[in-house]
């Protein structure tokens, strides 16, 4: 693995003017870094509005940044040519409907610089990959939101590229689509593709990411891989097995004496969607305490 | 395993995207049925053709020449606006856009691939007009002469050097009027005119927030090119050495294309021959003037946010 990581994002605040007579001000993302290694699956989880999909623009160079770095592959994510490297897949995206399936694909393919057989087996590389082979020739207007959804994640890597970003790549689409685009992201990973992913459905993030940040009022508020900000740290857990209700008042000692065998000793888990409406909601709290400044 | 792109060396600037987003542009025009206006255009000009059937042989293909260059001036530029005014606003709106700026694409790329699909789609209607219109005044003429000859029979003639001296007339007027590679400096003023228009709205576009704005803003850009330089002679004419008056005029003659300097329709309609230099001028114009406003528009677009 290489020791440059995929995404680097050093204190990125993003700031826009509301548009309007007096200069006022909105600071949508607010010192935010992150770091996602290689191969990694990062997932950025944050209620609507948290700066999730500005700090996504900006690492894709949608948007400048106010102050801070993001770079992918460590090269600028300013540059034009750092998005060799670099899939995207919108929220909602509406890809030009006059076009097939197999013309999207072209389309996107010749703007990453691909011709003739190579790109023409890569398109059906592709179509084979989110199972799209039969709607090849159907126009984009006809096709299903999950079956969008997949074409457009066809689209993000028809190039090849080492680092895929999905902005919430399961909105709107029914339980069968998401669980296809769930296996598609398992798929990439496998690949060893770096994918970056914001998703409100926090159950398929912890089941994909290896690592998560919660994001909130443009603040990073938790970062870190799935098991360390799941871990509930006060407390503690143990897993037997043959335990008795009488075990559990000298548990340890009688474990022991009583012939029971033990199995684990940690800290238990909480879930991910406990512990986001926990993060959030104490931050809430504490924002509405300080008079709504975030 | 595929864990990344293969080795491509990345070029800051690439005809092959540009030819890619272009051709893409004109794919989408063409599957809106925007062609679908030239069924129209077929309507009046076989209408024009039949219409001025008792006018004088010479009379008759001015009217019916008139008539059509209107008509092609018209959708040409109506269209270079409407077509061009709904391109980036729809793509920023879909978020088309993010998917094609997400790509090693530049964002001057974007704009020049816009352009040249909007060209390639106005090169391909004038082209199907300018082939309808040459072939229906060319069946025109031949009737014309025809039926003008015809009409000799019951005119007495004096010799038959006389008769064939009225004949030799009716042809060279016919043959001045009718179809001619005169007509297609014309059509290079209609398209150089269309392709500004283009480049000024794709400029508007860059910084307006609707289509609707778009139309409007460039409509009133074709509207005051049209008259510019009307405005200016006027202006100079009366500034009588004032420096403001002088700067205003300026100042609009940089702002906006000046639309009367590829009026040639007229000397066409009457049949005077273009000079071949005049047709080149135009080129030059409607170059420079694509230059500046695809400028304007990378300035304003490099900074836009998405």
């Amino acid at each position: 693995m290489s020791s440059v990581p995929a995404v680097s994002v050093e204190q990125l605040t993003r700031v826009f003017r509301v548009p309007g007579l007096r200069r006022r001000e909105f600071t949508a993302v607010s010192d935010v870094s992150l770091e996602v290694q290689p191969g990694e699956v990062y997932g950025l989880i944050g209620p609507n509005g948290s700066g999730k999909s500005t700090t996504m623009k900006v690492l894709l160079g949608l948007l400048r940044a106010t102050s801070g770095k993001c770079a992918i592959f460590g090269r600028d994510s300013a540059r034009v040519d750092s998005r060799e490297e670099v899939g995207y897949l919108p929220e909602n995206p509406y890809f030009y409907k006059h076009l097939t399936g197999a013309e999207t694909l072209e389309f996107y393919g010749k703007l990453c610089g691909l011709r003739g057989r190579e790109l023409r087996d890569r398109i059906g590389e592709m179509l084979a990959l989110v199972d799209l082979e039969e709607s090849r020739d159907r126009r984009l207007g006809g096709y299903s939101k999950g079956m969008l959804q997949r074409i457009g994640l066809a689209q993000a890597i028809i190039h090849r590229p080492r680092l895929v970003v999905l902005d919430e790549p399961t909105a709107g689409v029914d339980p069968l689509g998401s669980r296809q685009i769930r296996d598609l992201i398992m798929e990439l990973k496998r690949r060893g593709i770096t994918v970056i992913l914001s998703s409100h459905l926090l159950e398929q993030v912890q089941e994909v990411c290896d690592r998560i940040g919660i994001i909130f009022r443009g603040r990073m508020l938790r970062e870190g891989s799935l098991a360390e900000i799941t871990e509930v740290g006060n407390r503690s857990e143990i897993v037997l097995e043959g335990m008795t209700p009488e075990l559990m008042e000298e548990i340890r000692a009688l474990a022991a004496a009583r012939g029971a065998k033990w199995i684990h000793d940690g800290h238990p888990r909480t879930t991910l969607e406990t512990l986001f409406l926990e993060v959030t909601s104490a931050a809430a709290e504490a924002a509405r305490a300080s008079g709504g400044k975030s | 395993m595929e864990t990344g792109s293969p080795i491509r060396r990345h070029r800051s600037f690439s005809f092959g995207r540009v030819w890619t987003i272009a051709t893409g542009t004109l794919t989408q025009l063409v599957r809106m049925k925007v062609f679908a206006f030239m069924a129209i255009f077929a309507v009046v000009l076989i209408g024009a053709s039949f219409a001025f059937a008792d006018l004088k042989t010479e009379q008759e293909l001015k009217m019916l020449k008139d008539v059509s260059f209107a008509a092609i001036q018209l959708f040409c530029m109506l269209f270079a606006i409407a077509g061009t005014a709904m391109l980036i606003p729809r793509d920023v709106e879909d978020r088309t856009l993010y998917t094609i700026l997400c790509k090693p694409v530049s964002r001057l790329e974007y704009l020049l691939g816009k352009l040249t699909g909007m060209v390639l789609v106005l090169v391909i209607s004038l082209g199907a007009m300018d082939l309808l219109f040459t072939g229906v005044l060319h069946l025109k003429q031949r009737t014309v002469v025809e039926q003008n000859v015809a009409e000799l029979e019951y005119r007495p003639f004096r010799s038959q050097e006389e008769r064939e001296k009225a004949v030799a007339e009716i042809i060279e007027v016919a043959t001045q009027q009718g179809a001619s590679w005169n007509l297609q400096a014309g059509m290079a003023a209609i398209l150089a005119k269309s392709i500004v228009l283009t480049a000024v709205t794709l400029l508007v576009s860059t910084f307006a927030t609707s289509t609707l704005f778009t139309i409007m803003v460039s409509l009133a850009l074709m509207v005051i090119g049209h008259a510019q330089g009307l405005a200016r002679e006027v202006l100079l004419d009366e500034a009588d050495g004032a420096v403001l008056p002088r700067l205003v005029a300026g100042g609009v003659a940089v702002l906006f294309p000046d639309f009367k300097t590829f009026d040639v329709l007229d000397a066409v309609i009457t049949g005077t021959v273009v000079p071949g230099v005049e047709v080149l001028k135009m080129g030059g114009l409607c170059g420079i003037y694509c230059v500046l406003y695809m400028l304007a528009a990378w300035v304003l677009f490099a900074d836009k946010e998405l």
